[in-house]
C-alpha cells in the first residue's frame, strides 16, 4: 500500500512538472553566429566556427536542446563593420539569441543593435571592456583586465627573484595597451622597475631596431603585448642580440597561437606565456574535442580561443532548458530576457575545460595558466593562477 | 522601417558621399585619400564634443564639417597643384598620422574606441529618421552642387586639367586654385560623413576608418564610372547591396565575386558603367521627349 502511494505521489509530481513546463514550438533551434569567416582573421573565424558546430553536433547526438536539434548558422561579417551592422539588423528581427560578433570593430558597430532590440548575443572572444557596454545583452567571457592580469604577472615575476626590471613591447591595438597597463600595475606590486615601454607599430615589418631599443635599457625581463607574428619575431631578435634567460620573456595570451611558434622556431624554447587554455587538462569531453580538433586541423592541438563558442552554445542550451524557453515567436521578447537573466548569473556552468560561475555577466572563478615552451615548441604547465 | 533597410540606406548614403569626396578631386587627377583621415578626425571630434562636453549633435556635426574644411584647406596650400602620386602619398601619410594620434589619446578612447554615443532626439527610432534625413538630404544637396560644377566653366576647366595640365594652364586655368577648391570641398563632405558614420553605429573605433574604405570608394567610382557623378549613384547601392543578397553558401566567395566584377568592368568598360557620353545621350533623349510633348 505504502509503495502504491509512493508511486502515485511520484506520478502526480511528474504530471504537475510536465504541466508547468511550456511546450517547445520550434522544430529546430537556429543560432546565428556573426563571425569573420573571410578577411584578415578568417583562420581564427574558422576554428571558432568549428568549435560552435562541433558543440551543435554533440548536443544533437545527445538529443538536442529541449528535445529539438540545434543548428549554428555562420553569418560572415568579413571583419567589416558595415556588413556586421546590416547582418545584426537582419537577425534581431526574429532570432531568439545569437553568438558573436567577432572581432572588436564589428562588436562596436553591431552590438548596439542587439542591445536596442534586447537580444542576447554572446561575445565570447573579446575582453571584458568591450563586452561591458552591452550588458545585460551579452556576457563577458573574461574578468576585468585590471583584475585578471596582475596576479598572473606577479606569479610569473616571483619565479625570478633576481629580476629587478622589465620592459614591455606594446602594440596599439584595441584592449592591448590596457592589458599592458595592467601588467605595469602588477610589476609595481611585485616591486619590479618597469623600463620605458617599446611601441610596436601595427604595420611594423622589421623588428630588429625595436629589440635594440629595448636591449639598450638592459632589461632583465620582457613582456610581449603584440600579435603572435611580431612576438615571434621579437623573440628571435632578442635571441640574436644575446638574450639568455628565455623564461624571463612572458608572452601575453592574445599572441598565443601557432604563428608564435612558427615564426620564432626553436628560439621559442623556454619562453613563458599566459593563457586560459590548458591542453594538459583531461576530461572525456575535452579529450574528445582535442582529438576531433586535431583531425580537422592538420594534427594541431586546439588553439587559444577554440573552446569559447563551444561553451557559448552549451550555455545557450542550458539557458533554454532551465528557463523553459519555447521558441514561440509571440514570446520572443520575454524569452530573450529569460536567456539574458539566466546566463548573466549562471552557477556551476560545465565548461569544456572547467566549471565556472557568472555574477552579473562576469566570470568569477575561471583559472588562468602560465606555460613554458619546451624543446619541441610544445607548452608545459608552469602553474595555475586562480583569482 | 525594417532595421536592416535603415542600415543599408544609411551606409549606402555615406558610401555615395565619400565616393563623391574622392571623385571631385579626381576631376583634376588628384586621388585625395586624406578624406579618410578627415572622416576619422571629424568623427572622433564630434563624438568627444557630444559625449564629454554635452554639445548638441547638430553643432557637433557643423564643427565636423568645418574641421574637415580647415584641414583640407591647410593641406591644399601645399598640394593644391601637386602631381597625383604626391597627393596619394600625402593622403596615406595623413591616415597613418591620424591613427597614431587617436591611438595615443585616451580622452577619446585611444585604441579601445568610443562607446555609447547617444540617440539624437532621445529615442532610437527618432535617431534613425534624423540620421537618414540628414544623410539623404546631403546626398541631394552635394549631388546638385557637383552636377552644377560638372556643367560649369570650372568643371570644363577641371576636365582640361585632367587631360593635360600644361594645356589647361595655357588656356588660363589657375590649376592650384582649382585643385584647392576641389580638395577643400571634398574634405568638408568627408568631415560631415565621418560624424554621421559614427552616429550610425553609435560608436567609434579606429578600424571603422581603415584602408578598406579606400578600396570600397575606389571600386564604387571605377565600376560606376569616374567621369560623372552618376556612376557613384549607381554603383554604391549595388556594390554594397549585392553581397548582402548572396546566400550563405556563396558568402565566403564574396571577395572573389567582387574582384571578378571589377576585373570584368575594367576590361570591358574601362571608363565604368556610366560615362559622360552616356549621360549626355540620355540628356538629349529626355529633352527630345520634352520637345515632342
Amino acid at each position: 500500500m505504502k509503495k502504491l502511494v509512493g508511486v502515485l505521489v511520484l506520478l502526480l509530481v511528474a504530471a504537475s512538472m510536465s504541466f508547468g513546463q511550456a511546450k517547445v514550438v520550434v522544430t529546430e533551434w537556429q543560432v546565428p553566429f556573426l563571425n569573420s569567416l573571410t578577411g584578415a582573421i578568417a583562420a581564427i573565424g574558422e576554428f571558432l566556427q568549428w568549435g560552435a558546430e562541433y558543440a551543435a553536433a554533440e548536443i544533437n547526438a545527445a538529443g538536442g536542446i529541449a528535445g529539438k536539434p540545434v543548428k549554428v548558422i555562420g553569418v560572415d561579417t568579413a571583419l567589416d563593420p558595415q556588413k556586421g551592422s546590416v547582418e545584426m539588423a537582419r537577425l534581431v528581427k526574429s532570432s531568439l539569441v545569437a553568438m558573436g560578433p567577432v572581432p572588436e570593430p564589428v562588436i562596436m558597430a553591431a552590438m548596439p543593435i542587439a542591445v536596442e532590440n534586447e537580444m542576447v548575443s554572446i561575445t565570447a572572444t573579446t575582453s571584458f571592456e568591450y563586452a561591458k557596454p552591452y550588458f545585460p545583452w551579452t556576457v563577458s567571457w573574461f574578468p576585468p583586465t585590471l583584475d585578471r592580469l596582475p596576479p598572473l604577472v606577479v606569479a610569473w615575476a616571483k619565479q625570478f627573484p633576481a629580476m629587478k626590471n622589465v620592459v614591455q613591447f606594446v602594440e596599439p591595438y584595441g584592449p592591448w595597451p590596457g592589458m599592458a597597463g595592467a601588467h605595469s600595475n602588477a610589476l609595481k606590486t611585485a616591486g619590479i622597475k618597469e623600463l620605458t615601454k617599446v611601441d610596436v607599430p601595427s604595420d611594423a615589418v622589421t623588428l630588429g631596431p625595436l629589440a635594440v631599443k629595448a636591449m639598450a635599457q638592459k632589461p632583465e625581463g620582457v613582456i610581449l603585448v603584440c600579435n603572435a607574428e611580431k612576438a615571434g619575431k621579437i623573440v628571435k631578435e632578442l635571441k640574436n642580440l644575446g638574450w639568455k634567460n628565455m623564461s624571463q620573456i612572458l608572452v601575453f595570451s592574445s599572441a598565443d597561437d601557432p604563428q608564435l611558434t612558427n615564426t620564432a622556431g626553436a628560439d621559442i624554447n623556454g619562453v613563458q606565456v599566459y593563457n586560459y587554455l590548458n591542453l594538459a587538462t583531461s576530461n572525456p569531453r575535452w579529450d574528445k574535442f582535442k582529438v576531433e580538433f586535431a583531425k580537422a586541423h592538420n594534427g594541431n592541438p586546439p588553439f587559444s580561443l577554440s573552446p569559447n563558442y563551444y561553451d557559448a552554445l552549451y550555455m545557450i542550451k542550458e539557458a533554454i532548458e532551465k528557463t523553459g524557453v519555447t521558441g514561440d515567436p509571440k514570446l520572443l521578447k520575454v524569452e530573450r530576457k529569460k536567456i539574458a537573466d539566466y546566463i548573466a548569473n549562471v552557477k556551476g556552468f560545465k565548461g569544456l575545460l572547467f566549471d565556472w560561475d557568472m555574477k552579473d555577466g562576469i566570470p568569477t572563478n575561471k583559472p588562468t595558466y602560465i606555460f613554458q615552451f619546451d624543446q619541441n615548441g610544445k607548452k608545459s604547465l608552469v602553474m595555475e593562477v586562480r583569482p | 522601417m525594417p532595421l536592416s533597410l535603415y542600415y543599408y540606406l544609411a551606409i549606402t548614403a555615406v558610401n555615395i558621399l565619400m565616393s563623391w569626396a574622392i571623385y571631385l578631386p579626381y576631376r583634376v587627377a588628384h586621388l585625395h585619400f586624406i578624406t579618410i583621415a578627415n572622416m576619422t578626425i571629424s568623427g572622433y571630434l564630434s563624438g568627444y564634443l557630444v559625449m564629454n562636453l554635452n554639445m548638441p549633435f547638430f553643432w557637433a556635426l557643423l564643427i565636423g564639417f568645418a574641421a574637415g574644411g580647415i584641414i583640407g584647406y591647410i593641406v591644399s596650400l601645399f598640394i593644391g597643384d601637386a602631381p597625383t602620386f604626391a597627393v596619394v602619398i600625402v593622403g596615406f601619410t595623413f591616415i597613418y598620422i591620424t591613427r597614431t594620434v587617436v591611438e595615443n589619446m585616451p580622452i577619446i578612447g585611444g585604441t579601445m574606441g568610443m562607446f555609447g554615443l547617444p540617440n539624437i532626439g532621445g529615442k532610437p527610432a527618432t535617431h534613425r529618421y534624423v540620421i537618414l534625413g540628414i544623410l539623404w538630404a546631403l546626398v541631394v544637396v552635394v549631388g546638385f552642387l557637383i552636377h552644377r560644377f560638372d556643367n560649369s566653366r570650372l568643371g570644363k576647366a577641371a576636365s582640361a586639367v585632367f587631360v593635360d595640365k600644361d594645356l589647361a594652364t595655357s588656356l588660363g586655368v589657375d590649376i592650384k586654385k582649382l585643385g584647392q577648391t576641389l580638395q577643400v570641398f571634398s574634405c568638408i563632405i568627408a568631415g560631415g560623413a565621418g560624424v554621421l558614420y559614427g552616429f550610425i553605429y553609435k560608436s567609434f573605433h579606429l578600424d571603422f576608418f581603415t584602408f578598406h574604405l579606400v578600396g570600397i570608394f575606389m571600386t564604387t567610382i571605377f565600376v560606376g564610372g569616374y567621369s560623372t557623378l552618376w556612376g557613384t549613384v549607381l554603383a554604391a547601392p549595388i556594390l554594397y547591396g549585392l553581397p548582402l543578397l548572396f546566400p550563405a553558401e556563396v558568402q565566403s566567395w564574396r571577395i572573389v565575386i567582387y574582384g571578378v566584377i571589377l576585373i570584368l568592368v575594367l576590361m570591358l568598360k574601362p571608363e565604368g558603367f556610366i560615362t559622360r557620353k552616356f549621360v549626355h545621350s540620355i540628356g538629349i533623349a529626355l529633352s527630345r521627349k520634352r520637345e515632342k510633348l
